[in-house]
C-alpha cells in the first residue's frame, strides 16, 4: 500500500525582489511588471512511497527537496499535481521549532508534541522516554533558552520520533548532532521503520541512503534525474557529482582522471595542473597538512611493477606512496584507507599500526603497501593517504577520497558486498 | 481553507498554544498575571481622571435610579473597546509570530489565530468580572448583565474577523501594523466611549452609528450600567456585523493564508 503519491507535482515561487513590500511601494512601483518573475522549484515530479518503507531525497543544495518535503507535509500547496498522503505526518524540518525560549524544557516537549498531533494523555505516556533519549537530565525543567544547542537539537529529534508518527518526514536536521547521537537516531529510525513507519529523509549522506533507504529519488533544479532503488540513485548521482568535480576541479592534484580513462574516448578538457603535478591518478577529495613531509604521487602497480587504472578482483597490488620532505622527520606514520564510493570504510593501516619504524626519513623516497591477493569484490574505491607523526598527532600531509581504484570482474564468480572472503560451498548429504 | 471543523479537530494545539502565551507573557514578571488587572485599571484611572475630572465629562443615572458614576459609565465602553482592539492586535501579532512554526510542520494556520482569540477573551472576561464587581459594589445589578455574554461574543467574532485579514496584510505590508495603531486612535474617539452619544449633535450622531462599535459600546452599557435591554435594531447591527466580518475574514484567511505563508 502506497502511503505517499505525488503526482506530477510542479511548484511556482514568485520570486521576493520583484514584491512590493509596503503599500508605498504598491501604488509608486514603475515596473510592474517584473512582479511575474517567476521560477520553477519543482517541475512534474512523481513518486510513490511504500508504507513502511524508507524514502530518501538527494540532490545537491537548492535543487527543491525541502520544497518536495514541504508539499508532502502539507505546508506547501502545489501549483499544479497532487499529493496523496494516507496517515498521521510528523514532520522534522527544523528541530526545535516550536519552542519557545522563555518555557521550560518540559512546556515545550508538552508543546511541540502537541503541535505534531499528540494528545496530553499520549505525551504523559511517552514523557520520560522523550527525556530520556534526549539525554537532557535536570535540564528539562529550565528554560530552553539556557538549552546548548546539541540539547536543544536532542530534545526536538526526540519528541519528533517519539510522538507515533505514521509517516515521518525528516529534513538534513540529524546531521547537526554529535556522532553518537546520529547513531542514536539511526537506530530509532530503524526500530520506527520495522515497526511500520513510513520514513521520508532529505539527506546528503550517500551511506544512509544506500544502507538504510529502500528507494530514493534525486532531483536537480526541481527536475527528476532518478527514481529508484536508493542504492542505484545513489551511485548515479554520486557520479554526476564526480564528473561535475573533475570537470571543475577543486582541489586538483593530479593530471589524469580515472573518468577520462573511463569515459570510451569522449574528451573532456584536462584539468588543469596545479603545482604539483605527477601525485598519480584521480582526485576529488580533501587535502591538508603542515607540508615539513609532502606526498608527492601515489601509485597503484601490479606485481611486476606496472602501474594500474584498473585491476582485476584477487590480484596482486602494491600501493606506492612517494613522498618529499623539506627536513628529516623522525618515524613518521604512513597510512591509506579505502572508501567505497557510498563512504563506507572498507579498509585502512598505517605503518605505526602495523608497529613498523620508518627511522629517521630525510629529502625524497617512497613507501609502498603490498599485497598478493587484494580481496575486494568489483567496484570503485575512494583511497585516502596520510602522512602524520610518530604518535598519529600530527598530520604533515593528507588527501582523503583523492584516488580512485578500480576492481574489475575477472572471472565468472559473482559474489556480492565489498569482499571476498574466499570461501567455498560443500554439499553433505546425510544418508 | 480550512473548515471550523478542521479547526477544531485541532482544539488540543489551539489550547496549549493559548497556554503558551498566557504563560510565556508574564514569565519573569514580579507582579505576574497580576498585570492583567493592573493594565485595565491604570487606563480606566487615566481616563477617568482625564475626562471626567478635568473634562468634567457627566453620566447618565444608571439603572438603580441612584448611580451617578463617570468612571463606571466610562468603563463599561472601555471593557467592550479593549475586547475589540485587544483581538485586533493579537490577531496582527499572532500570525507573524506563527510564522516560524507554519513553515516547518503543518496545521491550519486558522490555529494560532483562534489561540490568540482565546487568550484575548479570557482578558476580556476577567475585566468584565471586576466591571461587575464594582456594580455589585454599588449596587446597580440586574439580570440584564448575562447579556454581556451574546454581546462578548458578537464583539469576538466581528474583531477576529478584522483581524485575520489584517494580520495576513500585515505579512505582505509592513505598514499595517502601523496603519492599525493610527486607525486604533481615531476609531476609539469616533466611538462613544468617554463621553456618551448624546453630547454629539445630531447630524454627527448618524455618521458615528455608521460604527457598529458604536452600537456594542452602547449595548454593553444598556446591560449594565443602565440595566435595560439593547434594542432589537442594537442586536441586527450587531449581528450583522459580526456575521459578515466573520464570514468574509474566515474566507480571505482560508483562501490567501497559505501563499503568504510560502512567503514567509
Amino acid at each position: 500500500m502506497s502511503a505517499i503519491i505525488v503526482n506530477e507535482v510542479s511548484k511556482q515561487f514568485r520570486l521576493q525582489k520583484d514584491r512590493a513590500h509596503s503599500i508605498k511601494e504598491l501604488f509608486t512601483r514603475r515596473d510592474r511588471n517584473a512582479g511575474t518573475d517567476h521560477f520553477w522549484a519543482l517541475q512534474d515530479v512523481s513518486l510513490e512511497i511504500e508504507q513502511g518503507s524508507m524514502y530518501a531525497l538527494v540532490g545537491h543544495n537548492g535543487c527543491g527537496k525541502s520544497t518536495l518535503l514541504r508539499c508532502i507535509a502539507g505546508i506547501y500547496r502545489p501549483t499544479s499535481g497532487s499529493v496523496k498522503v494516507a496517515g498521521r505526518i510528523s514532520t522534522l524540518l527544523e528541530l526545535g521549532a516550536g519552542f519557545h525560549p522563555d518555557l521550560t524544557g518540559r512546556e515545550n516537549v508538552y508543546m511541540n508534541a502537541t503541535i505534531l498531533g499528540m494528545s496530553k494523555k499520549q505525551i504523559d505516556g511517552v514523557f520520560d522516554e522523550i527525556v530520556d533519549f534526549a539525554g537532557v537530565g535536570e535540564f528539562i525543567d529550565s528554560p530552553v533558552k539556557i538549552y546548548s544547542s546539541g540539547m536543544f537539537v536532542r530534545l526536538g529529534f526526540s519528541v519528533a520520533v517519539h510522538v507515533q508518527p505514521e509517516i515521518l518526514i525528516i529534513d538534513e536536521v540529524i546531521a547537526v548532532g554529535d556522532e553518537e547521537f546520529q547513531r542514536k537516531c539511526f537506530d530509532h529510525l530503524y526500530t520506527l521503520r520495522k515497526q511500520g513507519v513510513t520514513v521520508v529523509v532529505v539527506t546528503h549522506g550517500m551511506a544512509t541512503v544506500q544502507t538504510m533507504c529502500d528507494r530514493a529519488i534525486w532531483l536537480d533544479h526541481g527536475v527528476v534525474q532518478d527514481e529508484g532503488p536508493a542504492p542505484q540513485v545513489a551511485q548515479a548521482y554520486l557520479r554526476s557529482v564526480n564528473q561535475a568535480e573533475s570537470e571543475h576541479p577543486i582541489h586538483v592534484i593530479a593530471a589524469v582522471s580515472v573518468d577520462e580513462a573511463d569515459s570510451e574516448g569522449v574528451s573532456k578538457p584536462k584539468p588543469k595542473p596545479r603545482p604539483k603535478p605527477d601525485t598519480g591518478i584521480a582526485s576529488e577529495g580533501e587535502h591538508w597538512g603542515s607540508g615539513e613531509l609532502r606526498v608527492t604521487a601515489v601509485e597503484f602497480l601490479d606485481f611486476a611493477g606496472t602501474p594500474i587504472e584498473i585491476l582485476p578482483g584477487g590480484s596482486p597490488l602494491r600501493i606506492r606512496v612517494s613522498y618529499e620532505c623539506a627536513e628529516p622527520i623522525e618515524n613518521p606514520t604512513f597510512g591509506f584507507a579505502m572508501h567505497t564510493e557510498g563512504g563506507i570504510h572498507v579498509t585502512g593501516t598505517n605503518t605505526r599500526l602495523s608497529k613498523l619504524l620508518t627511522g629517521v626519513v630525510e629529502g625524497r623516497g617512497s613507501v609502498e603497501y603490498e599485497t598478493d591477493h587484494l580481496p575486494l569484490l568489483p567496484g570503485t574505491y575512494m583511497v585516502s593517504v596520510a602522512v602524520e607523526d610518530q604518535f598519529s598527532q600530527h598530520t604533515y600531509d593528507r588527501y582523503d577520497l583523492s584516488w580512485r581504484l578500480r576492481v574489475r570482474q575477472d572471472s565468472d564468480l559473482v559474489m556480492h558486498g565489498l569482499v571476498d572472503i574466499g570461501g567455498e560451498w560443500v554439499l553433505r548429504l546425510e544418508d | 481553507m480550512s473548515t471550523p471543523a478542521e479547526v477544531w479537530s485541532y482544539r488540543t494545539l489551539i489550547v496549549n498554544l493559548a497556554q503558551r502565551d498566557l504563560k510565556a507573557r508574564y514569565k519573569r514578571s514580579f507582579l505576574g498575571w497580576m498585570w492583567s488587572l493592573i493594565n485595565p485599571a491604570a487606563t480606566l484611572g487615566i481616563y477617568t481622571l482625564v475626562f471626567g475630572f478635568f473634562l468634567k465629562g457627566t453620566a447618565p443615572i444608571g439603572g438603580n435610579g441612584t448611580l451617578n458614576s463617570f468612571a463606571l459609565y466610562l468603563f463599561c465602553g472601555l471593557v467592550i473597546w479593549n475586547m475589540f482592539a485587544g483581538i485586533v492586535n493579537t490577531s496582527i501579532g499572532t500570525f507573524a509570530s506563527a510564522g516560524p512554526l507554519l513553515t516547518r510542520t503543518y496545521f491550519p494556520p486558522e490555529c494560532p489565530m483562534v489561540a490568540g482569540l482565546t487568550t484575548v477573551v479570557l482578558q476580556s472576561f476577567i475585566e468584565a468580572g471586576i466591571l461587575m464587581f464594582f456594580m455589585i459594589l454599588v449596587g446597580n445589578v440586574s439580570w440584564t448583565a448575562i447579556l454581556i455574554l451574546p454581546i462578548y461574543t458578537l464583539m469576538a467574532c466581528f474583531a477576529f474577523g478584522i483581524g485575520l485579514v489584517l494580520g495576513l496584510l500585515n505579512i505582505r505590508f509592513r505598514d499595517v501594523s502601523y496603519l492599525v495603531g493610527i486607525a486604533m486612535q481615531v476609531l476609539f474617539y469616533a466611538t462613544p466611549i468617554v463621553y456618551s452619544l448624546d453630547i454629539v449633535p445630531a447630524n454627527f450622531q448618524r455618521i458615528l452609528l455608521l460604527n457598529p462599535l458604536t452600537t456594542f459600546v452602547y449595548a454593553m452599557r444598556q446591560v449594565v450600567y443602565s440595566l435595560e435591554l439593547p434594542t432589537l435594531n442594537n442586536w441586527l447591527v450587531m449581528i450583522t456585523a459580526a456575521v459578515v466580518s466573520l464570514v468574509g475574514g474566515w474566507i480571505v484567511f482560508g483562501r490567501w493564508a497559505p501563499s503568504v505563508i510560502e512567503e514567509l
